[in-house]
């Protein structure tokens, strides 16, 4: 611990201080997930499978799912798809301070990589990998979904742990 | 200003205690879907959007972020107004006037049911000074309640007979979510909630949607053969702190009303007004808003009940949809209000119609007490 | 006809970290006051007032309710906008709606967030959908930093180029008496050896969590013509939204997707006859997060072409004495009050055209100027400003 110049005692003026409330009371919501993100969270729940919905329109693949296609701004359509579990990583980032997750009141652990995962098929999906060691992340590994345990599961995508680096 | 503004369509989702079943978005679409089918629009004509949601409610910083791809906003212009719907409806006729844009989609969504109300209606208080006493919106309108019954000598029985009014005019209505056929008595021996709003007196939690579509005159003849013309609007806040101003009175209220009739060339509300829609969170409120909105003197919003005026039939008939104490979500229930009025300019109120109604009212309010008062004046030609 | 509208008054607080000497309104309320002195009005004068804020930073419900006093908002019309990052911008929009509607005369528009008040990250990680949320957190950061891994991958920039913007930026922000981070930076290699926060994004290479308030006061011709003798026109604004990029948020890898920068300023620059940005429009106040960001932003308004943004910067075109000025107020990387950013831009380009910048103003003549504003997930919204239109 530094230790005061007594010099400085003298010369510097006292800090002001101030005064302020705190409010720590969490505030609790209950989203629905309606008709579109319900049913991915239910297959992803129950069967361990990602489905997303594919617009009529334009034909892409909606993640998350929409009833409504917001590109081409026409009903989107119940022709649903399973997404692979497998892909490649695009992008990623590594996250070195902890993170709030304001939805779920946790701080993530850290470090931890977030990446930006192309799965075969297509479609684009944010999320953790498990491979904390820096230097051997790459753009270009090829990964798969990891689930959480049945009685884990119930949180959507949330419902994938992370995705593992695996041999392409 | 050179063009008027006309709605050309309007809708509402049936109001509900909880809609489990339906994210924000979807719960917006379901308004948004029919005024697009009435209006054969597609979401691609859409020139411009306005939300009106709150952060606070949905639990998600920019909010209008759930209702995106539902309004059409893919490089489109949108924008999001955080107070009640009314004032979302005033910035998209802006928009019009400005020249700006054409088509203008309005839409608000409230999911009163997915988040704690005391706790979120807590929040507006001042966190310095007022938070600690744990109010909420209700616990202020006690206040607001309790002192103007007792400058006004406004009784309990007064306010009651605006739930029995408005309740029993919300089963007319095929959106009211709570109508009853009640009786005074019925409400004086409700549960207490905070002395002296009883549960009868007090709006219920609901979710909902609504959404309209406004275009300049121009189009909108176009667009609708019942286009309904927006004559005259205004807003004006109130002081914030609850002892910064006289709880019985609602001086903003009156000069936002001041502003609108003026715009609307409207002398005698009394007298030219043909219906009112008016956001009573709270049975008492439309007692207060209705002197506010220069219905009646200062004091005599009781004995302007008491007279039958605002029943169906009556010279002025206020709510005939119900109001907010048959079921509306806040946020909402002021474009709501919007949406009752033009229905009943254009005839298509059904069995609560005000019959040859040619100028109606609607009023929002936002916050504590009704700090923010918006008022809008709507006519047939 | 819709009314010309001009702005009148500008005035800001002096942002900082924290603020913790005074309650939100009482900040707010230092802008306000700025504002109208800079205009020679009293509050008696304005007619309404629009507010813009991101009220789940501070914890407090209805921001422009509290306080109505010492925001001005007291017994007059008026109502709050919030869009994000773009809130700012948006207000500046709605309240040149209500002006050139002919709605009001003379209106007070207000940007401003208290970020000491709350948990900033967490804020923003809450625009994620709820329901997504637990796998895509990484709050803004995180997606700056793929955008600056994509920037430095694909365009040729290194580095030192970014080294270079943040140097640029904080010398502007050392001359202008209300931006907060004024660092005294010598050197890009004082740059280059700050920590990485959340790789390839440095410490310094981020904007801050700011406390602030901007006040601006907008009035339709006549009015503006007597109330000061160097208004500034509010000559286009151009709002574009977009739904999320599949593959990022404020960088699209995939290459398929369309940016509403590119839509923004092509359809502004087409209804002004904007056909050479840098020759036609004198400067530019930029909204970027990231030094990163603004070599990209170079490129989506079109100042250069595609992968050259980084070019301008080594050859100082954007720097204070340069042909094209950007950001000589330090920019968003310098001071960031979230809800009063936007609004701030929109400021500094109007002292630039008033010749009214103090030390931070640009040598040359600013007679056109352009002001941006960005938002999540890559909202753009544009202001362009003219000495005379």
């Amino acid at each position: 611990m530094a230790k005061k110049n007594p010099k400085e005692k003298n010369t510097k003026e006292k800090e002001p201080e101030y005064i302020s409330v705190q409010f720590d009371a969490p505030r609790k919501y209950r989203w629905s997930t309606g008709k579109y993100m319900g049913r991915t969270y239910q297959e992803a729940k129950e069967n361990k499978k990602l489905v997303a919905n594919r617009c009529v329109k334009c034909k892409e693949v909606l993640w998350p799912p929409v009833e409504v296609c917001g590109r081409c701004k026409v009903e989107a359509g119940e022709d649903w798809v399973e997404l692979s579990q497998t892909g490649t990583v695009m992008q990623y980032t590594y996250l070195v301070y902890p993170l709030w997750d304001p939805h779920y009141g946790e701080k993530f652990a850290n470090p931890y990589p977030n990446a930006m995962i192309l799965l075969d098929g297509g479609v684009y999906i944010r999320h953790f990998l498990e491979e904390t060691d820096q230097k051997k992340l790459k753009v270009g590994m090829r990964v798969q979904a990891v689930w959480r345990e049945d009685h884990e599961r119930g949180e959507g995508t949330a419902d994938v742990k992370y995705f593992r680096t695996i041999d392409s | 200003m050179t063009e008027r503004v006309g709605i050309c369509a309007v809708a509402q989702t049936k109001y509900s205690p909880e809609r489990e079943d339906a994210y924000e978005g979807e719960l917006a679409y379901e308004a948004i879907k029919q005024v697009l089918e009435e209006t054969g629009l597609t979401l691609s004509d859409v020139d411009s959007a306005v939300s009106c949601s709150q952060d606070f409610w949905d639990g998600r910083t920019i909010s209008n972020m759930n209702i995106q791809p539902f309004v059409g906003a893919h490089l489109s212009h949108e924008d999001k107004v955080a107070e009640d719907g009314l004032n979302a409806v005033y910035c998209g006729m802006a928009q019009v006037l400005s020249g700006h844009q054409e088509i203008v989609l309005v839409v608000a969504h409230m999911k009163e049911s997915m988040a704690e109300k005391s706790l979120i209606e807590n929040a507006a208080f001042d966190p310095i000074t007022m938070r600690q006493l744990g109010m909420d919106f209700l616990s202020a309108a006690a206040l607001q309640a309790k002192r103007y019954m007792y400058k006004y000598g406004i009784t309990a029985e007064q306010c009651a007979k605006v739930a029995v009014k408005n309740r029993g005019n919300g089963m007319n209505n095929p959106f009211a979510q709570e109508p009853m056929e009640i009786r005074v008595e019925d409400v004086l021996n409700s549960k207490l909630l905070a002395s002296p709003i009883r549960k009868l007196d007090a709006k219920p939690v609901s979710d909902g949607a609504c959404a309209m579509i406004l275009a300049p005159a121009k189009r909108a003849r176009k667009i609708t053969k019942k286009p309904v013309w927006i004559l005259g609007a205004s807003n004006c806040y109130e002081a914030h702190y609850l002892g910064d101003r006289d709880l019985a009175d609602c001086a903003a209220l009156t000069q936002a009303a001041r502003k609108a009739y003026s715009m609307a060339g409207i002398r005698n509300p009394l007298r030219e007004i043909d219906v009112a829609e008016i956001s009573e969170e709270f049975t008492y409120q439309e007692l207060l808003w209705t002197e506010g909105l220069g219905f009646c003197d200062r004091g005599e919003g009781g004995k302007l009940v008491d007279s039958g005026k605002t029943r169906m039939g009556g010279k002025l008939p206020v709510n005939p949809s119900g109001g907010l104490l048959s079921g509306n979500p806040n946020g909402v229930a002021g474009m709501a209000r919007v949406a009752e009025a033009v229905l009943q300019l254009r005839g298509q109120a059904g069995k609560r119609q005000v019959p040859g109604a040619k100028i109606a009212l609607a009023h929002g309010v936002t916050g504590i007490c009704g700090q923010h008062q918006a008022v809008m004046i709507l006519g047939k030609k | 006809m819709p009314n010309r509208v001009a702005i009148v008054g500008i005035g800001q607080t002096r942002h900082q970290n924290t603020r913790l000497d005074v309650t939100l309104p009482e900040m707010i309320n230092e802008a306000v006051r700025a504002a109208l002195a800079d205009a020679e009005l009293s509050l008696k004068d304005i007619e309404a007032v629009f507010t813009s804020s991101m009220e789940t930073f501070e914890g407090i419900y209805l921001p422009d309710h509290g306080g109505a006093a010492e925001i001005g908002t007291y017994m007059k019309p008026g109502f709050k906008v919030g869009t994000g990052g773009t809130s700012g911008a948006s207000v500046v929009v709605e309240g040149f709606s209500m002006v050139s509607g002919g709605l009001y005369d003379l209106a007070l528009v207000i940007g401003f967030e208290k970020q000491d008040c709350g948990e900033t990250t967490a804020a923003i990680t809450a625009a994620a959908t709820p329901i997504w949320g637990k796998g895509a957190v990484t709050g803004a950061i995180g997606e700056f930093a793929k955008q600056a891994l994509s920037y430095l991958e694909t365009s040729g920039a290194k580095e030192e180029h970014a080294a270079m913007v943040r140097l640029k930026a904080d010398r502007g922000a050392c001359l202008n008496e209300y931006s907060h981070l004024k660092l005294g930076l010598k050197s890009i290699d004082e740059v280059l050896q700050s920590g990485y926060l959340v790789w390839p994004l440095r410490m310094l290479d981020f904007c801050p969590q700011s406390s602030g308030a901007c006040a601006l006061i907008f009035a339709e011709e006549k009015k503006a013509k007597k109330i000061s003798k160097k208004p500034v026109w509010i000559a286009d604004v151009e709002v574009v939204h977009q739904e999320p990029f599949r593959a990022g948020t404020f960088g699209d890898p995939t290459g398929k997707e369309t940016y509403t920068q590119h839509v923004a300023c092509e359809r502004l620059y087409k209804r002004n006859g904007i056909t050479k940005p840098m020759k036609d429009i004198d400067m530019a106040e930029l909204y970027e997060p990231s030094n990163w960001e603004e070599m990209s932003l170079y490129e989506h308004f079109h100042f250069c072409e595609k992968n050259e943004g980084w070019k301008l910067v080594e050859q100082g075109v954007t720097e204070i004495e340069g042909a094209f000025p950007v950001n000589p107020s330090g920019g968003v990387i310098a001071t960031n009050p979230i809800g009063a950013t936007p609004t701030i831009r929109v400021a500094e380009a109007a002292l630039q055209i008033r010749g009214d910048a103090g030390g931070h103003q640009v040598p040359k003549d600013i007679k056109t100027a352009l002001a941006t504003a960005l938002g999540g997930p890559n909202w753009t919204v544009l202001t362009l400003l003219k000495r005379s239109l």
